[in-house]
């Protein structure tokens, strides 16, 4: 017998879980309960009742984020590890959580009337939507690299299906089997980083060598003696390899404006904030937890992938004009925003723009960019033409007059993404802004700036085809209706936007 | 085993991580690729265990379990895709895959 298994029943003992940690993950729990409610209920539930489901779903997800709001055992404070290790919570993470179940939770009011009017199942979208939130909840919390690549690919595994979910849609199709060869290699190569450095600190002595703390040891005493060995690295290049493809950061980003633009729209907001969120998170986590002991060797490397995404989404929106591809390739941008963000905090670790730090600005700005991305969304998922791709820059033609609801919902959505200044998405903006100031990093800022002002003409481009462009002759002008549902969802976005700027400048 | 050592497996690791790799970026059926992507998981879980063994680590041996089943929903959920995609349009080659352009 091989003798280290003699010595796995007192390690159990010490590692089994206690009680205290199941309920720092109640939240999680009650997610991934929800999403088995829904596929209980479409198996009982008479047909009469089965639009009940995504009310259930979305009253479950708004009393867990309550539940997540409240002052219970699962927010922490401080930083408090659980599961032996395993997760380790503390406030950015509980911030994050909020991220995740407000995304999933405005995707599933997106989704209800849109996969209704093309004859999808309801019920299967919102079972594997909550699963995936959950699991997104869970990676933001990991802090070993079995919880993290776990976590990671239950959320990439459902994506897979919900970006394919139209099964009759070429489009969709395409997209899925697109994203699914893309995540499929950026998975491989994320694990290959992990056994590499698994196998190279275990190599040199590190026990535990895929818990994030042991790591971050290991590397600080061996970056202080300079033997942190090449397998090390290619390892730490892999996986953050693998966490900018999630990001979608150059030059990991050529697979988002064919997905984005495939998937049902839904579908692509939830990847643009959601799965954003999470290689967002990710990345902080990684490169100011475990990977900080090299941050002089990794700041370099994402100082240029900050202003190569930042170029490279900026320029490739301003040369397309499909609305969903526009839309995704400015989405790279936002991710070069934060990939700006966190090199700051690689330069001067610790370093803070109005009393936030990094990881306060980067949860700062993914919450603005969720409102920003759900108003524009919003007005998009109302216009059939935009999804079934006839010529969909002309779909919005016109918008003003069919609904002038919807057009200030597409205003206030594009004007938050832009950051234009009473909106939240400027005050996250200009966080980001200075911070690199305070860095220091004056070229990153240099691409930043040029990036907002190009961003200015594409976004307001696609608003002046709403606005002001003339319609087409023969087109049907008809006014559209608005579920009361969506004028409230409208109605508290705009002013989420507009509030939360002045909250995060003067909340504090 | 005596006449293995570390750097054999990992060699064999490398070059099947390689062999899939080149799969992925070359081949244009989507079938093929899709091996290819198993492939690279495949070698990237052998040099897991060849590192368990010989550090005499636990931990490596224990994520492969969740690799190989990670690596079986996705193939389940991947092939799925693609035979729906068959299905529609009668091929799986990649050059085909067009519907999506500016």
């Amino acid at each position: 017998m091989i003798p280290f298994l003699a010595d796995i029943d007192p390690v159990f003992k010490v590692l089994a879980p206690r009680p205290a940690d199941w309920l720092t993950i109640l939240p999680e729990i009650a997610v991934a309960g929800l999403s088995l409610l829904c596929l209980l209920q479409a198996m009982f539930l008479p047909k009469a009742l089965r639009s009940l489901i995504p009310i259930t779903a979305r009253a479950g997800l708004i009393l867990v984020a309550i539940m997540a709001l409240t002052n219970g055992p699962w927010v922490q404070s401080a930083d408090v590890a659980s599961f032996a290790g395993l997760l380790r919570q503390n406030l950015p993470t509980d911030g994050v959580r909020m991220v995740f179940l407000l995304s999933a939770l405005l995707t599933s009011f997106l989704a209800e009337g849109f996969l209704r009017e093309r004859d999808a199942a309801v019920a299967d979208y919102h079972h594997v939507l909550l699963v995936v939130t959950a699991a997104f909840m869970l990676l933001a919390q990991s802090n070993h690299f079995v919880t993290f690549f776990l976590a990671l690919e239950t959320a990439a595994v459902g994506l897979y299906v919900l970006v394919g979910y139209l099964r009759r849609s070429e489009a969709s199709l395409e997209a899925g089997v697109k994203y699914l060869v893309a995540g499929g290699l950026s998975s491989a190569l994320l694990l290959m980083g992990i056994v590499l450095v698994y196998g190279a600190l275990g190599s040199a002595g590190v026990a535990d060598s895929l818990n994030f703390t042991q790591i971050g040891k290991a590397l600080a005493a061996q970056s202080a003696a300079h033997t942190v060995s090449p397998l090390t690295l290619t390892g730490i290049a892999l996986i953050l390899g693998g966490v900018a493809f999630k990001l979608g950061a150059f030059p990991f980003h050529t697979w988002i404006p064919d997905v984005y633009q495939g998937a049902p729209t839904p579908t692509t907001a939830f990847l643009g904030t959601a799965s954003k969120a999470a290689g967002a998170f990710t990345l902080v986590l990684l490169a100011t937890g475990p990977f900080a002991p090299i941050a002089m060797k990794l700041a370099p490397l994402l100082a240029v992938g900050a202003v190569l995404t930042l170029l490279a989404g900026n320029l490739g929106a301003l040369a397309t004009i499909d609305v969903k591809r526009t839309l995704a390739l400015s989405g790279v941008s936002h991710a070069g925003f934060i990939l700006a963000a966190v090199t700051a905090a690689l330069v001067v670790p610790g370093v803070t723009a109005v009393g936030y730090d990094v990881e306060q600005v980067v949860v700062i700005y993914l919450l603005a960019y969720v409102i920003g991305t759900f108003l524009t969304a919003q007005a998009l998922v109302s216009l059939p033409a935009v999804e079934d791709h006839r010529r969909p820059q002309l779909a919005l033609r016109g918008l003003l007059r069919r609904s002038p609801l919807l057009a200030s919902s597409l205003g206030f959505g594009i004007g938050s993404l832009a950051g234009v200044p009473p909106s939240v998405g400027f005050i996250a903006k200009l966080l980001v802004l200075t911070l690199l100031v305070s860095a220091k990093l004056w070229w990153v800022l240099g691409a930043a700036l040029i990036g907002v002002a190009i961003s200015i003409h594409y976004y307001f481009s696609i608003l002046r085809e709403a606005v002001v462009r003339p319609t087409e002759d023969n087109e049907e002008l008809a006014p559209l209706e608005i579920p009361s549902g969506t004028r409230f969802l409208i109605g508290a976005l705009t002013a989420a936007s507009i509030i939360g700027g002045l909250f995060v400048l003067f909340g504090r | 085993m005596e006449n293995t050592s570390l750097a054999h497996h990992l060699i064999l690791a490398g070059l099947l991580f390689v062999l899939g790799l080149t799969g992925v970026l070359l081949r244009r059926n989507l079938l093929v690729v899709y091996m290819c992507l198993e492939l690279m998981l495949a070698a990237a879980t052998l040099a897991l265990v060849a590192f368990s063994r010989f550090n005499r680590t636990m931990d490596g041996a224990v994520l492969v379990f969740f690799v190989i089943t990670v690596a079986a929903a996705e193939v389940a959920v991947g092939l799925a895709l693609i035979v729906a995609l068959f299905r529609k349009r009668g091929t799986v080659q990649s050059d085909a895959l067009t519907t999506l352009r500016d």
